[in-house]
């Protein structure tokens, strides 16, 4: 029998020193797509049974609990990420205790490849490769959205002002890390973007 | 470039953020009596499509978003959008009033229903 291994998506790679924004790897994360109707009652109460955090319903926008962070991903749809131990666990829980509901949780923790960029310039090196303004006051820490970027779908997660995560489907995470350290590469600085250019014009 | 929004999830976004769909509003005839179709029926039904110059009815998908369809009415000349409404919705009653073409006979059938 052959033991399966589990090996993050960017394991190759390694963050590329030349950056102008630090750019990792997430390798240690865990992903439940979770599908229901919000407005099922009995759905969002089973599912703050298990998660401990609501279901949030507006939309781009997120809500964490300790170590989950729930990401909105459509009125009807959320990715739960949690610690890569925990997925198959909570799965399994959210499943048992969402018998009978019209729903559906999927481990999908292997589907995904995140890539954290981190640094005053981490906006405007995803704007590189997104129409996206980022800098237009909507983007607060929590926002998630889908977006696309360098022509491929993207998850993007806006954790801090300064630091922000990237998911894109396993099969284009090194295309997607490749765009991002010739993105960020030292010297390749874009002022233009920059929010005090944009307070000067 | 035109730029869209999102009915369901309120997202704004130029049209490679969204997936067009074709025209909307295209009656099934299967649905009304799928023992009698005839083959001119089911060829206009798939192929033949409304091309007018002016008001358009059409479908979109929130691909960088919620992911959701949802209707547009849009002008052709101008390529203004008159309005973005729910997939299973109507346009709005004066846009319904200004259609033209199947879509008229349409809008018609669903208010008497």
């Amino acid at each position: 029998m052959l033991e399966s291994k589990f090996e993050s998506p960017l394991a190759h790679r390694q963050s590329a020193a030349e950056t102008y924004v630090d750019i990792r790897e997430v390798s240690e994360r865990g992903m439940i797509d979770l599908r229901g109707q919000p407005g099922d009652k009995k759905f969002m109460a089973a599912v703050k049974d298990i998660l401990a955090v609501d279901l949030p319903k507006a939309p781009r926008t997120s809500a964490t609990w300790g170590d989950i962070r729930v990401l909105w991903l459509s009125t009807d749809q959320w990715l739960v990420t949690c610690p890569r131990h925990r997925a198959e666990a909570l799965t399994q829980e959210l499943t048992a205790a969402l018998q009978g509901i019209h729903s559906l949780a999927v481990n999908v923790s292997d589907m995904r490849a995140v890539i954290r960029l981190e640094g005053e310039r981490a906006r405007e090196v995803v704007m590189k490769g997104s129409t996206l303004d980022l800098f237009d006051g909507s983007y607060v820490p929590g926002t998630v959205r889908r977006m696309r970027f360098a022509e491929i779908a993207a998850l993007l997660s806006i954790l801090e002002d300064a630091v922000i995560e990237i998911y894109v489907f396993r099969s284009y995470a090194d295309y997607a890390w490749e765009f991002l350290i010739k993105a960020a590469r030292k010297g390749s600085e874009v002022a233009l973007l920059a929010p005090e250019a944009k307070g000067a014009a | 470039m035109l730029v869209v929004t999102c009915p369901v999830c309120g997202a704004e976004g130029d049209e490679t953020d969204f997936h067009y769909g074709g025209q909307a509003h295209v009656r099934r005839p299967a649905t009304h009596d799928p023992a009698n179709i005839s083959d001119e029926e089911q060829r206009d039904y798939l192929f033949i499509r409304h091309n007018p110059k002016g008001l358009h009815f059409e479908r979109w998908r929130c691909d960088r978003g919620c992911g959701k369809w949802f209707h547009a009415a849009r002008d052709t000349v101008s390529m203004e959008f008159k309005a973005f409404y729910g997939i299973s919705e109507l346009p709005p009653e004066e846009l319904q009033a200004q259609a033209k073409g199947p879509w008229a006979d349409y809008f018609k059938s669903r208010a008497k229903a």
